[in-house]
C-alpha cells in the first residue's frame, strides 16, 4: 500500500488508524495544509472545470448533460416548494441550497474513490510508524461541516434580517417587544402578565438553538462520513475482496442523502428566518 | 469546548478555508451555471407559453376565418344566382320583344306588299280600261269608218262600258 522510508525503524510495526481529526500533510507559511482541505481544493477544482465546461453548452434547447442537469434543478425545486411553499422564495434560496448539496455530495463522494485514505506516507509519531494518508474525505474533517453549518445558520441570520428587518428578527431571539407589550395590554388581557414572559425564555432559548443547529449540522454529516469511511476500512481489513463493495453502495447512498438532508435543514432554516414571527 | 478543539482538531485557519472553498464553489456554480442555467430554462418557459397562447390565438382566427369565408362564399353564390336568374328573365324578355317586333315587322311588310300588290291591281285595270277604250274606239272608227267628233266618241264609249 505505502512505500516505508528508509529512516523509519524497521521494528516497530505499522500503525494504521482512522484518526478523528484530519492529518496535517504539509505546512505552507503559518497555515496547516491537512488532507481533508486537499480533498476539497479538488472538489473546488472539479467544480470550476464542470461549470468552464458547461458554461459555454446552455442553450434554449437543452442537450445532453443539460437535460440531466434542467432534471435535477426541476427536481430539486419541487421538493424546495414543499419545504419553502412558494416557488418565488424557492427561486430565491435555491443557487445558496443547491451549492451546500453538490459540495457536500462531492466531497462525500470524493472520499469514497479508490486511493483516498489508502495513498499516503508513514511518519514516525511517538515511536510509531503512522501512516497518513494524503487524501480524506472533506467531510469527513470537522473543520468542514462546521465550516458549512456556520455558513448556512449565519446565512439564514443575514436572510432573516434583510427579510422582516432588524428590530423584528432581534426581538425574536431577545423579545423586548414582549415586555413593552405588558403595560400597554395588560387591562384588554390579564394573561399577558403570564404569556409575556414565557414568550421572552422562549426566545432565550432560541438563541441557544442556533448553536444546537450549528452543533447538530456539522457533526450529523461529519458523524455519518466518518463512520462510513471507518466502515469501509474495517470491512477491507477484515477481507479486502468483494466485501467492502455492499458497504461501497451503502456509503454512496449516504453521501447522497447526508448532502440532501445538510441542504434540506438549512432550506428549512432560511425560510424559518425569513416568515414573520406567527402565533 | 478546549477538549472539543482538541479531539476534532479545530483550527480557525481551516474553517476560514473551508469558507472560501465554499464560497468559491458558491460563486462559480451560481454566476457559470446555475444563473443562466435558470435563466434559459424561465425563458423556456415563457417562450412555451406564449407560442401555445399564440397556438390558441391562431385557431380561433383561423376559424374565424374560415367562417368569413363561407359566409363570402354563400353570399357570392346567391348574387350569381340572383344574377343569371336576372339575365335569364331579361333574355326571355329580350327574345319577346325581338319575336314581337319580328311579327309586327312582317305586318307590316305584307301590309305594304298588299297595299302595293293592290295599287298595282288597280293600276292594271286601269291601263286594260285605258286600252279597251282605245281598242273599242279603234274598232268602232273603223267600223263606222266616220269618226264622230272626238268628245261624242268619248261620251259613247263611256257609256258603253258602264
Amino acid at each position: 500500500m505505502s512505500k516505508t522510508d528508509s529512516d523509519i525503524i524497521q521494528h516497530t510495526e505499522l500503525v494504521h488508524e482512522h484518526t478523528l481529526f484530519a492529518e496535517p500533510i504539509f505546512e505552507f507559511g503559518h497555515f496547516t495544509v491537512t488532507n481533508s482541505i486537499l480533498n476539497s481544493w479538488i472538489v473546488v477544482l472539479i467544480v470550476i472545470i464542470a461549470c468552464y465546461v458547461l458554461k459555454n453548452k446552455i442553450k434554449e434547447v437543452p442537450r445532453g448533460a443539460q437535460n440531466a442537469l434542467e432534471m435535477v434543478v426541476e427536481a430539486f425545486l419541487k421538493i424546495f416548494d414543499g419545504v419553502t411553499g412558494s416557488r418565488e422564495r424557492s427561486m430565491k434560496f435555491f443557487p445558496f441550497v443547491f451549492t451546500f448539496f453538490i459540495f457536500i455530495l462531492l466531497s462525500n463522494w470524493m472520499g469514497l474513490l479508490p486511493g483516498i485514505g489508502s495513498i499516503g506516507q508513514v511518519v514516525l509519531h511517538d515511536g510509531h510508524n503512522v501512516f497518513i494518508p494524503y487524501f480524506r474525505g472533506g467531510t469527513a474533517d470537522v473543520n468542514t461541516t462546521l465550516a458549512l453549518a456556520i455558513i448556512g445558520v449565519v446565512a439564514s441570520h443575514i436572510f432573516g434580517v434583510v427579510a422582516i428587518g432588524i428590530w423584528k428578527y432581534f426581538n425574536k431571539f431577545v423579545n423586548i417587544n414582549a415586555l413593552l407589550e405588558i403595560p400597554r395590554k395588560i387591562k384588554k388581557d390579564p394573561t399577558i402578565i403570564i404569556v409575556n414572559p414565557i414568550k421572552i425564555f422562549v426566545g432565550l432559548i432560541e438563541i441557544i438553538g442556533e448553536i444546537a443547529k450549528v452543533a447538530s449540522l456539522s457533526f450529523r454529516l461529519f458523524g455519518n462520513i466518518f463512520a462510513g469511511e471507518v466502515l469501509l476500512a474495517s470491512m477491507a481489513a477484515i477481507f479486502a475482496f468483494v466485501l467492502p463493495i455492499p458497504f461501497i453502495f451503502l456509503e454512496i447512498v449516504v453521501g447522497i442523502v447526508q448532502a440532501l438532508i445538510f441542504s434540506i435543514l438549512i432550506l428549512a432554516y432560511l425560510t424559518m428566518a425569513t416568515s414573520a414571527e406567527e402565533h | 469546548m478546549d477538549s472539543l478543539i482538541e479531539t476534532f482538531h479545530i483550527d480557525i485557519k481551516l474553517l476560514i478555508a473551508q469558507m472560501i472553498n465554499f464560497a468559491i464553489v458558491l460563486s462559480v456554480l451560481y454566476f457559470f451555471a446555475l444563473k443562466p442555467l435558470m435563466k434559459t430554462m424561465q425563458d423556456r418557459t415563457k417562450k412555451i407559453e406564449k407560442s401555445l397562447k399564440n397556438a390558441v390565438e391562431i385557431d380561433e382566427k383561423k376559424e374565424e376565418l374560415e367562417k368569413e369565408y363561407k359566409v363570402t362564399l354563400a353570399k357570392a353564390k346567391g348574387e350569381a344566382n340572383e344574377i343569371i336568374k336576372k339575365a335569364v328573365v331579361q333574355s326571355e324578355e329580350k327574345s319577346k320583344k325581338m319575336i314581337e317586333k319580328a311579327k309586327n315587322d312582317i305586318g307590316q311588310i305584307i301590309n305594304e306588299e298588299k297595299a302595293k300588290l293592290q295599287n298595282e291591281k288597280q293600276q292594271i285595270l286601269e291601263e286594260i280600261k285605258n286600252d279597251m277604250v282605245d281598242l273599242v274606239t279603234l274598232s268602232l272608227e273603223k267600223i263606222l269608218e266616220k269618226k264622230i267628233d272626238s268628245k261624242e266618241d268619248m261620251d259613247i264609249i263611256k257609256q258603253s262600258i258602264k
